[in-house]
């Protein structure tokens, strides 16, 4: 009776997956799909509500949101993922070398690295970098990295902690297996379905810090789109037109929502608790 | 309700049960039928795959989803379940006062943050036995009735603070107190020493005698079939071979089956022969070996040892004596905390990094768990080149002739070299680890309960494999087991552990009986009571 109602069923893997389909072509393709430039400004059309001739309407320089949120997506998805590759890399080397040597001093530090990094607020932190090095987008990246790899450092390190309990981990060091081999062959392939569930939940919220960041202007500078910049335009005239934050907006909720079904669809299928069933 | 007044306590009718993965269907159980009168012990006697654990958890409801139930009728005292296959069961009922559980892994069965009077008063308060305060009065006389010292000391104790034989007749002690109408206990004792499991099934005995307590006992052990039930079922892949008296069937056996499983283990308990006493030079030689964990818990207490070139060394203890201790230790495994470990005469027990793994030429390690020594994504023959990989020995041609050959050795034949371990049997699992400790050319091979988690008729295939082996290949061996049928039949000496230590030097295993060490007595007076009458 208890058994998830969603197990095994694929549908909210299918569904995640098709939804970024559509949204990545939509976005990959921006240059031939845009109906315009995404910066070329129009006096004449200032805050236009959405019409046959812009899908979306415009915002305050008339330009058409449409096009800039295609346009934008490039930028936010492009930023957001290698922001998680990163933080991914990081994080899976950081927490096999504390696994490893567990109870070590480097372990120790470590350790204690994460605490502080996951104590401090994320958006001060980003603040902070902005302020010594500049506002622009390498450097809001450079300040999400920094902070987001701990959570899968965490997680990796426990994955190792348990693996090394079994007695595959005992039988790969009586057969001579040098540290090295045994984190490659034996903790690495344990690690990385857990992290990478985790990473499609994270890159969810990924996006929307750096949305956020961008909307805080610690982001992409203008003109170029940028989704939470576009939202931090639209802010002024949301009395006036509604519509300008409409585009970005969906565009954010739907990216979010896909990655959210896609790492729940992928965790029923990889989790490992789910095999034991016969 | 009329059901009242019948003589059986459990009674099971046209049992049909199957297993459907990946859209394919496996029948486990086809069309069972068994009765067990009240008061009885009734054993199923069968080895792995025969479906008697399919039978627990299909009385009990505890199938996993892909079962499929095809029909079947249970009647528990007075509950009567007309098909078993329909949904709405009303489990909550039956389980507990109908039917207890006795789990093999006790430890684990009971939950690690509740103190055991917790476990006691959680029991009673659901099923509406007792008040909370009369709790601790029923659970306090209940252990007390199951030979328990010290009662108020381990009612407010932590499962992981007790033994494992302890945990399980804790566990016996909650199922007694709901006072059920069967009790039905999968393998209870496998996973305990010969000790403990006596106590256990002493005490099921007792019960049964002074409380009427009725016990449907599934286990694959003969000897745990002979020291407990009145009355047994031998099962052979879901079909009842043989039904009657324990005595009668376990002495003249009626159906082949049954015969053959008596001579597989009549094949380990005869004293080997072929077997040279051992009279070579010392391989390896431990002196004054002590590990204490954490600062405080000494485990190994000033240990010696010598093997000797080409013997067989069989190393006995209870569970929890030290024994795998001593053998993580040799392996490289665990540092020692003090004393020495020589192969050779050189020191090894205090190597890093790659001398450490240097000795892995010299000296591996079996494990009890060969499926879970091994990557379930690597095909036989990929499993056994991983040591030469690991330690850079000869080309990619030359590793695999070597792993074909070690693999052909152990009787992993031509097209199951291919097979990753999902596909194979615990048997075959067993084996490859084998050839891949083999393939090295190892001096020393230790086997840490290696045959112990296998069936019967495996178990002697497994033990003249090694034989076979050690003859061909030179190597000696370090036997570390429970199980002092194995260990007699199979080495050349025995060192018998208690406590972290050796109480005597190494005995010729024919002459293990001479020992004056009360421990070795005890053991040898448990393993001997459990066998009493068999052939």
């Amino acid at each position: 009776m208890k058994r998830r109602l969603n197990s095994k069923n694929p549908a909210s893997l299918i569904i995640g997956l098709v939804v970024l389909a559509i949204l990545a072509i939509a976005i990959l393709g921006a240059p031939l799909l845009a109906p315009y430039d995404p910066v070329a400004q129009n006096a004449a059309e200032r805050l236009e509500k959405p019409s046959d001739k812009h899908w979306l309407g415009t915002d305050r320089f008339g330009r058409d949101i449409l096009s800039r949120t295609l346009h934008g997506g490039q930028t936010t998805l492009l930023s957001s993922l290698l922001a998680l590759c990163a933080a991914l890399a990081i994080g899976l080397l950081v927490g096999m070398a504390a696994g490893m040597f567990h109870g070590s001093a480097l372990d120790h530090i470590l350790m204690r690295i994460i605490d502080v990094l996951l104590a401090f607020p994320f958006m001060v932190f980003a603040m902070v970098i902005a302020g010594l090095f500049g506002t622009g987008l390498v450097h809001l990246l450079l300040a999400v990295v920094s902070v987001w790899w701990v959570s899968f450092a965490r997680l990796t390190r426990s994955v190792v902690l348990h693996a090394k309990n079994e007695t595959s981990y005992a039988a790969a060091k009586v057969l001579g297996a040098s540290n090295l081999a045994i984190m490659r062959k034996e903790l690495l392939p344990k690690a990385i379905s857990p992290v990478l569930i985790l990473a499609t939940f994270e890159l969810g919220t990924l996006i929307l810090s750096i949305a956020a960041l961008s909307f805080l202007g610690l982001g992409a500078q203008p003109p170029a789109p940028e989704w939470g910049s576009m939202l931090a335009d639209g802010r002024a005239h949301f009395f006036q037109a509604p519509h300008i934050l409409i585009g970005p907006a969906a565009f954010i909720v739907a990216t979010v929502l896909a990655f959210n079904l896609i790492g729940e669809g992928l965790r029923d299928r990889l989790d490992p608790y789910e095999k034991l069933e016969l | 309700m009329s059901c009242d007044n019948h003589a059986e306590a459990l009674e099971v009718k046209g049992l049909q049960v199957a297993y459907e993965q990946n859209g394919r269907r496996t029948t486990v159980l086809n069309s069972l039928d068994f009765k067990l009168g009240k008061g009885e012990i009734l054993v199923l006697l069968g080895e792995s795959g025969s479906g008697k654990s399919t039978i627990a958890k299909a009385v009990s409801g505890m199938l996993p989803p892909s079962a499929r139930i095809g029909g079947g009728s249970l009647r528990v005292g007075a509950e009567r379940i007309s098909d078993l296959g329909k949904p709405g069961i009303p489990w909550e009922r039956i389980r507990g006062r109908g039917i207890a559980m006795l789990f093999q892994d006790a430890q684990s069965a009971l939950n690690p943050v509740m103190k055991i009077k917790d476990h006691f008063k959680e029991s009673l308060l659901f099923h509406g036995l007792a008040s909370p305060e009369e709790a601790a009065a029923i659970s306090a006389a209940m252990l007390e009735r199951l030979n328990f010292k010290d009662v108020r000391h381990i009612l407010e104790c932590y499962p992981f603070q007790l033994s494992g034989g302890m945990c399980q007749r804790i566990c016996l002690a909650l199922a007694l107190c709901l006072e059920p109408a069967v009790l039905i206990a999968d393998e209870p004792t496998s996973a305990l020493d010969t000790v403990s499991q006596k106590e256990v099934l002493d005490l099921l005995r007792r019960l049964q005698r002074e409380m009427g307590l009725t016990v449907l006992l599934i286990t694959h052990d003969i000897a745990v079939a002979n020291a407990v039930g009145s009355r047994v079922i031998v099962l052979n892949k879901g079909v009842i071979e043989e039904e009657g008296d324990t005595r009668t069937v376990l002495t003249r056996p009626a159906s082949a089956y049954t015969r053959e499983l008596l001579a597989a283990r009549n094949r380990i308990a005869r004293p080997a022969r072929g077997l040279s006493p051992a009279a070579g030079k010392p391989v390896l030689e431990i002196v004054r070996l002590s590990k204490t964990f954490g600062g405080k818990k000494r485990v190994l207490r000033q240990v010696d040892l010598t093997l000797n070139e080409r013997e067989i060394l069989g190393i006995l203890g209870q569970s929890g004596c030290g024994k795998s201790t001593l053998a993580k230790c040799v392996a490289g495994l665990e540092r020692p905390s003090e004393g020495s470990i020589l192969l050779r005469g050189a020191e090894i027990g205090y190597l890093k990094g790659k001398a450490r793994r240097e000795t892995s030429k010299r000296i591996q390690l079996v494990f009890q768990d060969a499926r879970a020594s091994l990557n379930p994504g690597r095909t036989a023959l990929q499993l056994v080149q991983e040591p030469l990989q690991y330690l850079r020995i000869g080309g990619k041609e030359e590793r695999e002739a070597l792993a074909a050959y070690y693999l052909s050795e152990v009787g992993i034949a031509d097209e199951a070299q291919t097979r990753r371990p999902p596909q194979l049997s615990t048997g075959q699992c067993q084996r490859i680890a084998i050839a891949r400790a083999l393939v090295l050319r190892p001096d020393i091979l230790i086997c840490d309960e290696a045959v112990s988690a296998l069936d019967m008729s495996v178990q002697a295939q497994i033990l003249e494999l090694l034989q076979r082996l050690q003859r061909q290949f030179g190597f000696s061996i370090l036997m570390i087991s429970h199980d002092i049928r194995v260990l007699r039949a199979f080495c050349h000496h025995i060192a018998v552990m208690s406590n972290g230590s050796f109480g005597e030097r190494k005995q010729e295993s024919g002459r293990l009986h001479e020992s004056r060490q009360p421990h070795t007595q005890l053991l040898l007076k448990c393993a001997g009571d459990m066998e009493d009458g068999l052939v």
